[in-house]
């Protein structure tokens, strides 16, 4: 029986997608999963916060010294920038050291962030296919984190950048073997508007 | 208990001819007690799917081997009666002077596939003294391509596959959590990797999605805790959610390193995780309760994907002689009592049934159940696809 009714909830995000892309912005400010139903329509502004996060298993996170562990990232809240472009910083195999051939272009990166102060960043690190998928996301990681160590390093404020990791599942370019998988094991950047 | 041996040989082969790759067994196959199936009579079609799918079970748990002539150690024998567009069974188990009765009502084909892997499990459990995962099911994603994925499950059988999001976006490391019903996942429908809880004939939510990387939760035997890995204080390390309070306790403290794949132990006091602190990564295991890590293996250029079983023995894959292998240790001894259960032939992503004996695994874009006793792997499913990360529920 419960394989219909996972066929509907299926279905209906299909449906969901297609229209919102992946999710979309609510109008109080707050993101919307793309299998959340819209109430804000149904709701007053000051009451819909709780009832938009129906959907999350958590209503709050603490760490040990009892803060509140925040999710606020860019990619929910912020305005992608259209039309700037860098290239890609590429990293040795299993490593996510940043190599010396590479600083030039995080050093264009960091110029640019001086110049627009609107502008935030998120570095998205990426993997070549080998090795297990799973610790390719914190390999990933690492590399988007060391991009943006050195962001920091050249002045840029560390609120300004953010990082993702695509792990193996993203790769810039198809196919197999060395010249593949350099071209896939990369950081990349994404600019958003303040 | 083995009535009767049933030998296999040293090497067997994936069960489609033709189609790579061979599989290398390590040992010769287990010992079985032999089923006679013959005196269960069944009129119609679904008796006929009922009696297909208790053998196919049967064969599956290792523990039998169902013959037509002769009578086996164990017989059942009765009818199968078409009742209601399902079945009414009314039959009889008998072994060694010991014996159970079975009767029951099932409605339609899946309550009839059903009612056969719970007479499949009171076997196992009653005549091998096991436990036997006919009941269980199996997790797995489809990788399309770029950032294109999807997550299916199909029964231990391989039959009654679906798939279960429909999201065209990467989608990583399915678990069961051990209430067999919520599958946790690594979700990037946001365009970010976030830790998804999909409740299976329920709806979708959101455990983790906080700056930096959210992935790898895995649920504790008492359902109380995740063990997840998150990035949000720097970089990647390994911690514990409670799915009460939101309490979360962060277990490691490697400013170079990057932690991966948290599987619980047994008993639920330890975790077992991988970590690249000293450049590859491999397997330690931390004590939840005093954070204290210790390195569990050295051998291997890569040491992957573990999986604690309910028996106390960890499975995973260890990268040697260029391909990924899959090996089994037992953590109370070591490395010492490390063995390999396959050929260096690109297994990844082991994963035990609730026996402790069978594990399914992912090669080369196809699944297998390989059995650490001896038995031939079973190729799951037979459909094309890009196939991996399988994950077997525990009940």
């Amino acid at each position: 029986m419960h394989i219909r009714s996972l066929v509907v909830v299926n279905v209906a995000l299909m449906g969901a997608l297609v229209f919102m892309d992946t999710g979309c912005r609510t109008k109080a400010g707050g993101w919307r999963w793309p299998w959340q139903k819209d109430t804000s329509s149904l709701l007053s502004n000051d009451a819909n916060s709780s009832l938009l996060d129906n959907n999350t298993d958590l209503s709050k996170v603490t760490d040990e010294a009892g803060n509140v562990v925040s999710g606020a990232r860019f990619e929910d809240t912020l305005q992608a920038v259209q039309g700037v472009k860098f290239s890609p910083v590429y990293f040795a195999f299993d490593s996510y050291v940043l190599p010396p051939s590479e600083v030039s272009k995080v050093e264009q990166v960091a110029q640019h962030l001086k110049q627009n102060a609107s502008h935030v960043l998120v570095v998205e690190g990426n993997c070549d296919e080998r090795g297990s998928n799973e610790y390719n996301m914190s390999l990933g990681e690492n590399r988007a984190l060391a991009v943006r160590e050195y962001l920091v390093k050249l002045g840029i404020s560390a609120d300004r950048i953010q990082t993702r990791s695509y792990g193996e599942e993203k790769p810039a370019v198809a196919g197999t073997g060395e010249e593949v998988w350099h071209l896939n094991r990369r950081g990349e950047f994404a600019l958003f508007q303040k | 208990m083995a009535l009767a041996a049933v030998g296999t040989g040293l090497v067997a082969e994936a069960q489609s001819a033709g189609r790579p790759p061979l599989i290398s067994v390590v040992k010769k196959g287990a010992e079985k007690d032999t089923v006679t199936l013959s005196g269960l009579r069944a009129a119609g079609p679904n008796g006929q799917l009922f009696i297909r799918t208790l053998q196919r079970d049967l064969e599956l748990s290792g523990w039998f081997k169902v013959v037509s002539t002769g009578s086996g150690a164990v017989t059942v024998n009765g009818a199968v009666a078409e009742a209601g567009g399902g079945i009414q069974s009314n039959c009889r188990v008998a072994w060694l002077g010991k014996n159970f009765g079975w009767t029951k009502v099932s409605m339609g084909p899946a309550e009839v596939r059903k009612q056969a892997h719970q007479l499949s499990d009171e076997m196992v459990r009653l005549v091998a003294g096991e436990k036997g995962f006919a009941q269980t099911r199996i997790v797995f994603v489809n990788r399309r391509g770029r950032n294109n994925a999807d997550l299916y499950m199909c029964d231990a059988d391989g039959q009654g596959m679906q798939q279960i999001t429909h999201d065209n976006v990467a989608a990583v490391g399915p678990r069961w959590a051990p209430n067999g019903r919520d599958i946790y996942y690594t979700s990037f429908l946001q365009g970010y990797p976030s830790i998804c809880r999909l409740s299976v004939g329920g709806g979708r939510s959101n455990l983790a999605s906080f700056r930096g990387l959210n992935t790898g939760a895995a649920i504790s035997p008492d359902g109380s805790r995740a063990a997840l890995i998150l990035s949000y204080q720097g970089n990647p390390e390994l911690y514990t959610l409670s799915l009460g309070s939101g309490q979360l306790v962060r277990l490691t403290q490697t400013r170079i390193g990057a932690e991966a794949s948290p599987c619980w132990s047994p008993d639920g006091r330890s975790i077992v995780y991988v970590s690249d602190v000293t450049k590859t990564p491999q397997l330690y295991i931390v004590d939840v309760a005093t954070r204290q890590s210790r390195r569990l293996t050295y051998k291997g250029a890569e040491n992957v994907n573990p999986d604690w079983s309910a028996k106390g023995k960890i499975v995973y894959a260890t990268k040697r002689d260029g391909g990924y292998q899959v090996a089994v240790i037992d953590p109370r001894i070591g490395e010492g009592s490390c063995e390999l259960i396959t050929s260096a032939s690109d297994y990844e992503h082991p994963s035990w049934a609730v026996d402790g004996r069978h594990i399914v695994c992912s090669s080369r874009s196809t699944l297998y159940i390989l059995d650490t006793l001896g038995d031939p792997a079973v190729r799951l499913i037979n459909i094309a696809g890009n196939w991996m990360s399988p994950d077997w529920s525990d009940r």
